[in-house]
């Protein structure tokens, strides 16, 4: 076994070993998805202002007329909800790209802008599987409920001063009972699949909600007791001076880990936990029902932070540089800060995504009951005392 | 028995059996354990192997010394040159071959930077099954480093067959000592990082602290080895028990801890991460930059008759290899010791009991590598 001489030149042929961010045009990028959360401002003062302004030039603002334009504005939400998560979806990947020294989508539409549109086409096309365990009805009305309760927040959220369908003052009532419906899609969908692995991502879900829910309605009514509102425009308003994230600090700290929970992002997301329950409760589901899980999912990682952004940071508070609050112009500026805002704290929750590890589900049930109740019920009592002081 | 070998308890209806694997993510490959779930409690636990089986030990009988080693690659295939060297150290023995002082030192540091290798790879996967992605990824890039140091001399990078008797098969390449001190500078500005994303994690505490605790005496009686005998508190590293090698020459530490559960395993593992940084550094200085890299060994390998048991301490534990010859060109029979295989057998011991969460992080702090289980 004589050593057959190699010239150096051959000896090793470099490859490209090693991430570069100069490659995925960073500049290309940052202009990409600026404009991306434009888009999503622009199909918001479409719905909010424009069609409003558009039925009172036709003089159909009253009576059935009014139906059609609220039935319009739906129809824009949807559109803007699947915009939403076609855009989040993206945002994702390549944020986590980045995170983990990757580049992410880079191939389709500039730095990558149009790959979700083909993520989209591939799940549409895709047979929609139902496993021959499955209760078919069950089966393929869980993925529905789960997107028509998240679909349905969007009923009560402002964007800007009167930006919003139903000004009504239960809102925050409302977002418990239908927030907590979502949560039954995920039970129903993972209960009626026939296969195991779903079943306990299901009762995981199921643990999950009666565990996070308590704390999240005590700090909904925390924030009702110091703002006097119910209505979340009211709640807004009630904010003109100070934002309720210095007097509420304690209920926003939970908040933020009751909604961490309701998302099932990491470090709580126990009923899928991909390395434990493969993909837990929607292991079964293909194709467009999939879809509808997805979108939910999706819809929720928006809302959840629009609701940080309403009920502590302000609403869509900002500088108006003089413009008539109430006007179309201020109500564009209003819905763009709120779009700034809540596009934060999204980032905030992908930041968190990406880095930490899954808590244990029965941790997570012992921090709701024997933490987050009691300091949610101190954060209540303070701030009535609070209030009954300051106020 | 049947095929699930787990049966349902008779009149209890609270008791769920679920297969975890052969295609689970977080098994590593291709583990299988049948599982008794109460709620999320696990009752009963069976494992079964053998999913990804080749046959390595019949095959290498009909394959004559020198084309055994790399075979040998092919067992634990996260840890590429480790796999050879028992092999290559018992066929020397028997044939009394002398390997020059600087090959031994190669040697070595091959083994040790496969062992930052392996223990990446671990790290990475281990967070990955506790749900934390990006890890993974970092591990990954460091690793890609350590395989490009290796293919630049052995011209492979996991499977690189690259030691042989008496020494390794060509001398390294010009850049090789330059590359293994920079990515050893480069590692230990990561291991800083390591340690926040890992080691400090307090998710990583609340999931792996007192989890699957596995006392001094069950370990010893189970025969693990390893970081995993080593996180329960026996101090034994064939490296030092045992030295073969450059390893009489380098100073080195072995860290234990009394602790014996999930965390104190991680934790051994990165202190030898630590430790291989520190053998590393001191090898870049000692070894000679040229000079013989292969002893003098026959054209023809064909051991005397009789038998030689050899081990090394690889990433996970002690990797043993019983050769035992009949006096010609071929082994008559060559019986690998794994350790991962060995470190398998408490699967049942520490899932019972823990639960279902739990299960997939003491799999993780195990790091088995379903290539040298099955073989």
């Amino acid at each position: 076994m004589s050593q057959i001489p190699i010239p150096e030149d051959q000896h090793f042929r470099p490859r490209l070993i090693g991430y570069d961010p100069a490659r995925s045009r960073p500049w290309l990028e940052r202009t990409v998805y600026s404009a991306y959360v434009f888009v999503f401002w622009a199909i918001v003062v479409g719905t909010y202002a424009g069609v409003p302004a558009l039925f009172e030039a036709l003089g159909w603002d009253v009576g059935w007329g009014f139906v059609l334009m609220r039935a319009v504005q739906v129809v824009l939400l949807f559109l803007l909800s699947a915009v939403i998560a076609l855009l989040l979806i993206l945002v994702l990947r390549k944020y986590l790209g980045k995170v983990q020294e990757r580049y992410g989508p880079m191939h389709y539409g500039p730095a990558g802008g149009i790959q979700t549109i083909f993520d989209a086409l591939k799940l549409l096309a895709k047979e929609d599987f139902v496993p021959a365990a499955a209760d078919v009805l069950t089966f393929r009305l869980a993925p529905a409920i789960t997107f028509v309760a998240s679909f349905a927040m969007f009923a009560v959220i402002p964007f800007a001063t009167g930006w919003v369908l139903a000004d009504t003052n239960v809102a925050l009532i409302y977002l418990i009972a239908v927030s907590t419906l979502s949560a039954y899609g995920v039970l129903l969908g993972g209960v009626s699949s026939g296969n195991k692995w779903a079943l306990i991502g299901a009762l995981r879900a199921g643990a999950q909600m009666v565990s996070y829910e308590i704390p999240m309605a005590l700090v909904f009514l925390t924030v009702a007791v110091w703002t006097g509102s119910l209505s979340l425009g009211g709640i807004v308003d009630a904010q003109m001076g100070l934002w309720n994230v210095i007097p509420l600090a304690l209920p926003f700290v939970l908040y933020v880990i009751a909604s961490l929970a309701e998302l099932k992002h990491i470090p709580f997301d126990f009923p899928e936990a991909e390395s434990e329950l493969i993909a837990g409760y929607n292991v079964e589901y293909s194709g467009m029902s999939f879809a509808f899980f997805f979108l939910a999912e999706f819809v929720e990682l928006f809302l959840l932070p629009a609701l940080i952004v309403i009920l502590f940071f302000g609403g869509w508070h900002g500088l108006l540089f003089g413009l008539e609050p109430g006007s179309l112009a201020a109500g564009a500026l209003e819905s763009l800060y709120f779009t700034l805002k809540t596009a934060v704290w999204v980032w905030i929750f992908l930041w968190i995504r990406a880095t930490l590890p899954r808590y244990r589900d029965d941790q997570l049930m012992e921090f709701a009951w024997k933490a987050m109740i009691p300091l949610a019920l101190f954060g209540l009592v303070l701030a009535a005392y609070l209030r009954l002081i300051w106020r | 028995m049947s095929t699930m070998s787990l049966e349902p308890m008779p009149g209890r209806t609270d008791e769920m059996i679920v297969n975890m694997g052969p295609q689970h993510p977080a098994t590593h490959g291709v583990l299988r354990v049948v599982l008794g779930l109460e709620g999320e409690r696990i009752t009963r636990a069976v494992p079964h192997i053998g999913y990804l089986h080749r046959n390595h030990e019949k095959i290498e009988e009909a394959r004559t010394y020198p084309m055994v080693i790399a075979y040998t690659d092919r067992m634990d295939y996260v840890s590429g040159t480790q796999n050879e060297l028992p092999f290559v150290l018992a066929v020397e023995d028997m044939l009394g071959i002398e390997v020059p002082d600087r090959a031994k030192k190669i040697r070595t540091m091959f083994f040790e930077l496969y062992r930052l290798a392996s223990h990446l790879v671990w790290m990475g996967t281990a967070m990955l099954d506790l749900g934390a992605i990006s890890p993974f990824l970092y591990t990954f890039w460091d690793r890609e480093i350590i395989l490009g140091i290796v293919e630049k001399t052995a011209g492979a990078r996991m499977l690189p067959n690259y030691y042989t008797f008496g020494g390794v098969r060509r001398d390294v390449h010009p850049d090789f000592f330059k590359d293994v001190a920079a990515f050893l500078d480069h590692m230990e500005r990561r291991m800083v990082d390591y340690e926040h994303l890992v080691l400090e994690s307090p998710v990583v505490h609340a999931r792996t602290k007192g989890v699957g605790v596995l006392s001094r005496e069950r370990a010893i009686a189970r025969g693990v080895s390893g970081p995993v005998l080593r996180a329960s508190g026996v101090a034994y590293d064939v490296r030092k028990a045992f030295p073969y090698d450059a390893y009489p020459d380098v100073e080195f530490e072995i860290p234990t801890s009394p602790d014996g559960d999930t965390y104190a395993r991680f934790w051994v593992r990165f202190q030898e991460m630590y430790q291989s940084i520190r053998i590393l550094r001191q090898l870049v200085e000692i070894t000679p930059k040229t000079g013989p890299h292969k002893g003098k060994a026959p054209a023809r390998i064909k051991p005397p008759a009789g038998e030689r048991y050899r081990a090394v301490e690889n990433s996970r534990g002690e990797l043993g290899v019983l050769v035992v010859s009949d006096g010609s060109d071929k082994p008559y029979r060559v019986k690998h010791r794994g350790a991962a295989f060995s470190n398998l057998q408490i699967v049942p011991d520490l899932f019972v009991g823990a639960k279902f969460s739990d299960a997939i992080a003491i799999l993780a702090s195990l790091d088995p590598v379903f290539g040298e289980i099955d073989r």
